[in-house]
């Protein structure tokens, strides 16, 4: 019995280490996510931004491998059983998220959107939303991390995630608004905004997700 | 072994298997139902922890028979193990966790009113201090501990699959010493009154271990339980863990801990002696329940999550717990009365010994000498009067009574024939084990040959022989000491007995 106990204790460390590799694994890949998109408005597509879409690319595949091994460990072992279904479901949200960074890149470099021509101030703010949405991911990463050790300090994190979601929304109606205010072809115009959006839609996801997260949290108040 | 004998083992093992398919709740009930062991897992270590605590730390012989001791024939105790059973099998049934013990106290005073022998009132009075007591000693163990917990969580930020990794660990463990005690407390109420029956010999398990003939019947006895436990145990765990509040796996520790606490703090002799011995005072001792205990925990857990907590509570669900306390002992008792009657009438079985009271000069005197006067009873002295009850209805007829004091008269004016019997004194001397010390054994050598009327004057004659049979002063101190001194007179007492 005390075999099995020191064995048990090991794979749960081993699952708490795979969780956390995991939510670092979304944190890299969303700070690719933004060197990329900001490489790609300053310099375009080149041999610096593949490589960087390959890494992205490395990264989404090694976050699904994690997640299903930790989703395995979770159900054969009967872990949790409380918390299974929610831990479940926040692991996937996360896995989506990284999905995002990862099919954003993709579309970027199928669509080729030209930028080269847009004004300084569009592309500044362009780059400015990808940092606030990426921001608001990581906030929404240290929630997660906080509702598996501190779950008392999940909410300190929460109201950051609306914060930077609206800040992202503005950011991204005034994109819009500026975008189509501009002298621009209409197909430009709405190719341009529908990268806006997807971006802009990575914050609303981690909004959502936050609401998730905060009811989670209270159904695992004690 | 006697046919008649297995027959009447039968209701033992039956009883094990009700008690096996109800009390298992107790110490896994929240653990199974909120999901944190599987239900194999949970019966595995019930059982094995029954079958350890029932062999290695069963009540002795003479304890054993306690509770259903006073059931002096085989076909009495059968029917009163039997109709026990019955009763918590209907309740196992209906899912409500119950006490065993209560149900057997119940059967027995149903004997006791088929025998027209008296029911000491202060056991009932025992019962149903346990059915107030008991859920709000668990409720308040249950809320501080409950509170404390969180508390300890918060501050500790320990990592979810750490915390329920521990708490797993924590469950089972609980879960274990929770069944180690169960075999132990339970198994004399299962097994103890066909001790003296047994039809087991000793064995030597090479030099290391010897396999007794009661630590052998106790092991059938815990097999029984065992067998409740997977068979039929589920509902009831259901019932305790969930049915009543939805607990999470560490409100589901806590209650298991919370009851442990509350049978430890307020039954413990043990506990009561060491601060004693320590000039620290004392927790008063109460009669508790493991049952109660449970179901006290859990209502206090949801009392500490305030409103919510409380609209949570399945109120229903409690009612009908607490209704299956109260009619448990009722319930065993008609059903052995009535079953009593059909096994005497019907079977033709004699399901009770008449035992005879006289108030003879020799009982006046003892009692004088024990500061009781029997001067209002001067009628009645000489006087041989069948069955207790009709020997102290007698006595009340005399005089207006105290009934301390009459019980003190019931007590003493029994006639318990003894004989130290040469066969019976070596039968002991091969089945004491250390049980008795060579100065208690040297005592009852003594009187080798002599007979004694009432169990006091074996008494008096053994304390005359040697201090090793005499009582101390009665102090929080001597308790465990005259305790144990009066298990071993009884012991001796049964095995000189003359049935006839």
């Amino acid at each position: 019995m005390a075999a099995n106990k020191i064995a048990l204790f090991g794979k749960t460390r081993r699952l708490e280490s795979e969780i956390d590799d995991f939510l670092d694994t979304v944190s890299q890949g969303g700070i690719l996510f933004e060197e990329t998109l900001r490489h790609y408005i300053d310099k375009g597509p080149d041999e610096f931004f593949e490589q960087r879409q390959q890494q992205i690319s490395d990264i989404e595949s090694n976050g699904d491998r994690l997640v299903k091994g930790i989703v395995r460990s979770l159900y054969s072992e009967m872990l949790i059983p409380e918390s299974r279904g929610d831990v479940l479901s926040l692991l996937q949200d996360m896995d989506y998220l990284l999905d995002q960074f990862e099919k954003i890149c993709f579309c970027v470099d199928v669509e080729r959107p030209e930028v080269g021509d847009v004004s300084a101030d569009l592309r500044k703010s362009f780059q400015d939303l990808a940092h606030v949405a990426v921001a608001a991911v990581e906030d929404l990463i240290r929630s997660v991390r906080a509702f598996f050790r501190d779950f008392n300090a999940v909410r300190d994190h929460l109201h950051k995630v609306h914060l930077l979601e609206e800040e992202a929304d503005r950011l991204s109606l005034y994109l819009k608004r500026e975008l189509f205010r501009s002298e621009f072809p209409l197909s430009r115009k709405l190719h341009l905004r529908q990268f806006i959006d997807m971006v802009d839609g990575i914050a609303d996801e981690a909004e959502d997700v936050a609401d998730r997260l905060a009811i989670y949290t209270i159904k695992r108040s004690l | 072994m006697d046919f008649a004998v297995m027959i009447f083992l039968s209701s033992g093992l039956f009883l094990g298997w009700s008690l096996g398919a109800n009390d298992a709740s107790n110490v896994f009930g929240t653990a199974v139902a909120s999901q944190m062991v599987r239900f194999t897992t949970a019966a595995v270590v019930c059982s094995l922890f029954i079958m350890l605590g029932a062999v290695f730390s069963g009540a002795g012989a003479a304890h054993g028979l306690g509770a259903l001791g006073s059931l002096n024939t085989l076909p009495g105790a059968f029917m009163a193990a039997f109709s026990a059973a019955l009763t918590v099998l209907w309740m196992t049934r209906l899912g409500l966790p119950v006490s065993t013990t209560q149900a057997v106290v119940g059967a027995i005073i149903g004997w006791n009113l088929f025998s027209g022998s008296l029911t000491d009132l202060g056991v009932l009075s025992k019962i149903v201090a346990t059915w107030v007591a008991c859920p709000l000693l668990g409720a308040l163990f249950g809320a501080i501990l409950y509170k404390l917990m969180v508390m300890l969580i918060a501050w500790s930020k320990i990592h979810l699959l750490r915390l329920d990794a521990y708490t797993r660990w924590g469950l089972i463990l609980a879960g274990a010493f929770g069944s180690y005690s169960l075999g132990a407390n339970n198994i004399g109420n299962v097994m103890g009154v066909f001790v003296s029956a047994s039809p087991f010999t000793d064995f030597d398990v090479g030099d290391v271990f010897t396999f007794t003939s009661v630590q052998q019947l106790f092991f059938v006895g815990a097999i029984a339980i065992a067998v409740g436990v997977f068979t039929y145990s589920k509902r009831v765990m259901m019932t305790v863990g969930s049915s009543l509040l939805p607990l999470n796996p560490q409100a589901a520790w806590v209650v298991v801990v919370a009851h442990s606490l509350v049978l430890f703090l307020f039954s413990s002799v043990s506990l009561e002696h060491f601060l004693a011995s320590r000039g620290l005072p004392t927790i008063p001792l109460i009669p508790v329940s493991s049952s109660q205990a449970v179901v006290g925990a859990v209502i206090g857990i949801g009392i500490m999550h305030g409103g919510k907590g409380i609209r949570s509570l399945r109120w229903r669900v409690l009612g009908n717990i607490a209704s299956g306390w109260v009619t448990t002992p009722i319930i065993a008792a008609v059903l052995c009365f009535f079953s009593l009657f059909i096994l005497q009438n019907v079977f033709d079985q004699k399901v009770y010994q008449t035992v005879e009271y006289r108030l003879s000069p020799e009982v006046v005197q003892h009692l004088k000498g024990a500061g009781v006067s029997t001067e209002p009873y001067g009628a009645v002295v000489g006087e041989t009067i069948a069955g207790s009850k009709r020997f102290r209805l007698h006595l009340q007829e005399q005089a207006g009574a105290d009934p301390d004091q009459l019980q003190q008269i019931v007590g003493a004016s029994e006639i318990y024939p003894t004989r130290i019997d040469p066969g019976k004194l070596q039968a002991l001397r091969e089945a004491n084990r250390g049980y008795l010390s060579g100065v208690q054994l040297a005592s009852i050598e003594h009187l080798e040959g002599r007979s004694f009327s009432h169990k006091w004057q074996l008494a008096q004659a053994l304390e005359a022989q040697s201090n090793s049979w005499k009582f101390r002063e009665k102090t929080t101190l001597n308790k465990i000491y005259n305790g144990q001194l009066q298990e071993r007179l009884g012991y001796v007492m049964e095995h000189f007995h003359q049935d006839d």
